[in-house]
This record gives structure tokens, C-alpha cells and sequence, in this order.
């Protein structure tokens, strides 16, 4: 298998990675949990049940 | 390894993927479709109508993330532009592209399945028109650019109506003209005291190829048609007299400001206030205009 050819990251620099996944997961987990919501709102209006 | 080098290693903030969508022209585009969708005549479900709007600002937005992956290089070259997410660095090109593909499948599948397949083919052939044949094919070849390509812009009231009705009448096609016809006159504005950057960048924008005073004629000439637009709906009985008054008033204004660009002769931008003048009133006049044509026919309504 082919290495990566950066090299290691710092300690910072893991910290800077992290801190940035973490914040586009917790973005993806309000977009996803939105679309639920928007999706079974969806659902409901389409299939009449509020008329 | 140079700094840059390792950022570039670095996962991307999700403020790059927002500022990928150009939450600015967005907010132009889900205003507008916002209008078309309210002046259509017709019931549509608040939450149908949520979806529709929410489906054309994830359009909008992957226009504005293929044309940032497409121009990368040419971005690079104008202050303006130089510090968004790929020119400086802080994204990949293909993290772009596919953001970019997946919110316009995503923006036309919704669109599709919860409002109706008319807007989903309007919403589709806008992506592509805006993504391929401006941003690709014609920006970088002709002068006329924003021309043809301002019909990419004027698609969403058409789609906003479209998302109500299923059908798209003579006054969405009156909405997309006004909205077509008042891009040459916006951004030809914006090239005049914005030459230098466009001409740096190798972008043929009119100023920089066939030279200010046929800019400035042009800019005249299209306002024209443009108020002509504006003010139809009113003659053909489709608005009420608070649209009609104002548009005339708004359409009278902006020829006013459009006639002393025609009369500038300057040739540098310190010196293009009426052109400033211009472009800033343009907005102000399409936001306007949009929100009472859709206040006017909401009371009619």
C-alpha cells in the first residue's frame, strides 16, 4: 500500500483536524435530522392526512 | 512542506462549503423564486412550498460550488475572488465537485418526488445552463456572457410559479425577461469600475473587448426592454395600480441613473460614480420590484 506523502501531523495540527470534524459532523447530524423532519412532514402532507 | 501545501491536507470547515454555494447570489435566487411562488395563482401547501424554495436555494447553491470548481484557476487572479475556499487553498477541487453534484441531484430528486417533475426539469436545465453553458462554455469565450447567461439567473420565479401551478404562463416568461433583461445593464456596471480585475483574469468581459463607450451604449439600450418588461403586467391587467405605479417609478429611475452612465465618460473607476450608482440601484430596484409584483398580486389574489 502506498504511504501518504505528508508528513506526520503535528500535535496542532491533529487537535485542528479533529476540531473540524467534529464541527462538519455535528453540521451533518442537524442537516440529516432536519431532513427527517421535512421528509415525514412530506410524507404526511402528500398522503392527505391534514387534508 | 510548505505551509500551504500541508493546509491543503487539512478536511475543509464547513464555512468553506457554505461559502461554495455564494450564500449572497442565493439569497438573490430564493428571493425571486420566493415572488414567482407567491404570485402564482393557486394553493400550494406551506410546507410543499418550503420544500420548493428549499430545493431552489440547494440549486442555486450547487451552480455556485460547480462554478467555483470550474473557475479555481481564474478566481486565483482577481482580489475579489482570490480568497475563497479553492483559490486560497482550503478545499480540494474534487471535495467542490462533489459537493456540487450531489446538491444539484439532491436539489432536483426533492424537487421532483415532493413538488412536481415540471419544476424538477426547470431546476435541472437551470444547473446545467448556468453550470455548463455559461460558466463553461460561454464566460471564457464571449463578451456576451453574461448575456445568454443572465437566463440562468432568471429561472427561478419561473420555477417558484411553476412549483404552484405545474404550468408556466406568459407572467413567469414576463419575470424571467425582467430578470434577463436587468443583467446586461447590473453586472455591465460592475465590469466598468471593476475592469481591471476582470482583464487580469482573462475573463472577456464587454469592457475589456469592445471598450467602455459601447459598454455604456449597451448598458442604455437594454434598460429599455428591461422597463418595458417591467411595466407589462401592469398594462395587461395582471397587477393593480401599487405595482404599476412603482414600477413605472422604479423603471423611470433607473433609466435616469442608466442615462448619465451613457453620459460618463470616464475612463477611470475612481472616477464612475454614476456607474456605482448604477449597480447598487439595480439591486435595490429587482428586490423591489419582485416584492411588490408578489405583495400586489397576493392583495388582488
Amino acid at each position: 500500500m502506498t504511504q501518504p506523502e505528508h508528513a506526520p501531523y503535528t500535535v496542532e495540527e491533529t487537535a485542528l483536524i479533529r476540531k473540524r470534524q467534529a464541527a462538519r459532523s455535528r453540521i451533518m447530524g442537524v442537516a440529516l435530522v432536519g431532513l427527517c423532519i421535512l421528509f415525514f412532514l412530506i410524507t404526511v402532507v402528500k398522503v392527505g392526512v391534514w387534508g | 512542506m510548505t505551509t500551504a501545501a500541508r493546509d491543503i491536507l487539512m478536511p475543509a470547515e464547513w464555512r468553506d462549503f457554505w461559502a461554495l454555494t455564494k450564500p449572497r447570489v442565493m439569497s438573490l435566487v430564493v428571493f425571486t423564486a420566493l415572488c414567482g411562488l407567491l404570485a402564482a395563482p393557486g394553493h400550494i401547501h406551506p410546507i410543499i412550498a418550503f420544500t420548493a424554495i428549499l430545493c431552489i436555494a440547494l440549486g442555486a447553491g450547487a451552480c455556485g460550488a460547480l462554478n467555483q470548481w470550474y473557475e479555481a484557476d481564474v478566481d486565483a487572479k482577481m482580489a475579489r475572488t482570490s480568497r475563497r475556499p479553492l483559490p486560497a487553498g482550503r478545499m480540494d477541487r474534487e471535495a467542490a465537485l462533489h459537493f456540487g453534484i450531489g446538491l444539484a441531484a439532491f436539489s432536483v430528486g426533492i424537487m421532483g418526488v415532493a413538488v412536481n417533475w415540471l419544476s424538477a426539469g426547470l431546476l435541472a436545465f437551470s444547473i446545467f445552463f448556468y453550470s455548463i453553458v455559461y460558466t463553461i462554455w460561454l464566460k471564457p469565450n464571449t463578451p456576451q456572457n453574461i448575456v445568454i447567461g443572465g437566463a440562468a439567473g432568471a429561472f427561478p420565479p419561473v420555477i417558484g410559479w411553476a412549483a404552484v401551478t405545474g404550468d408556466v404562463t406568459l407572467l413567469p416568461v414576463l419575470l424571467f425577461a425582467i430578470i434577463f433583461l436587468w443583467t446586461p445593464p447590473h453586472f455591465w456596471a460592475l465590469a466598468l469600475f471593476m475592469k481591471t480585475d476582470y482583464g487580469a483574469a482573462g475573463i472577456p468581459m464587454l469592457p475589456n473587448v469592445k471598450g467602455q463607450r459601447v459598454t455604456r451604449n449597451q448598458i442604455f439600450g437594454y434598460t429599455f426592454p428591461m422597463a418595458g418588461a417591467a411595466i407589462l403586467p401592469f398594462f395587461l391587467g395582471e397587477s393593480g395600480w401599487l405595482y404599476g405605479i412603482t414600477s413605472m417609478l422604479l423603471s423611470g429611475i433607473f433609466l435616469v441613473l442608466a442615462f448619465r452612465v451613457w453620459q460618463n465618460e470616464a475612463t477611470d473607476a475612481a472616477a464612475m460614480k454614476p456607474e456605482k450608482q448604477l449597480f447598487a440601484f439595480s439591486i435595490l430596484y429587482l428586490f423591489l420590484l419582485f416584492a411588490l409584483f408578489a405583495f400586489d398580486r397576493m392583495v388582488i389574489a
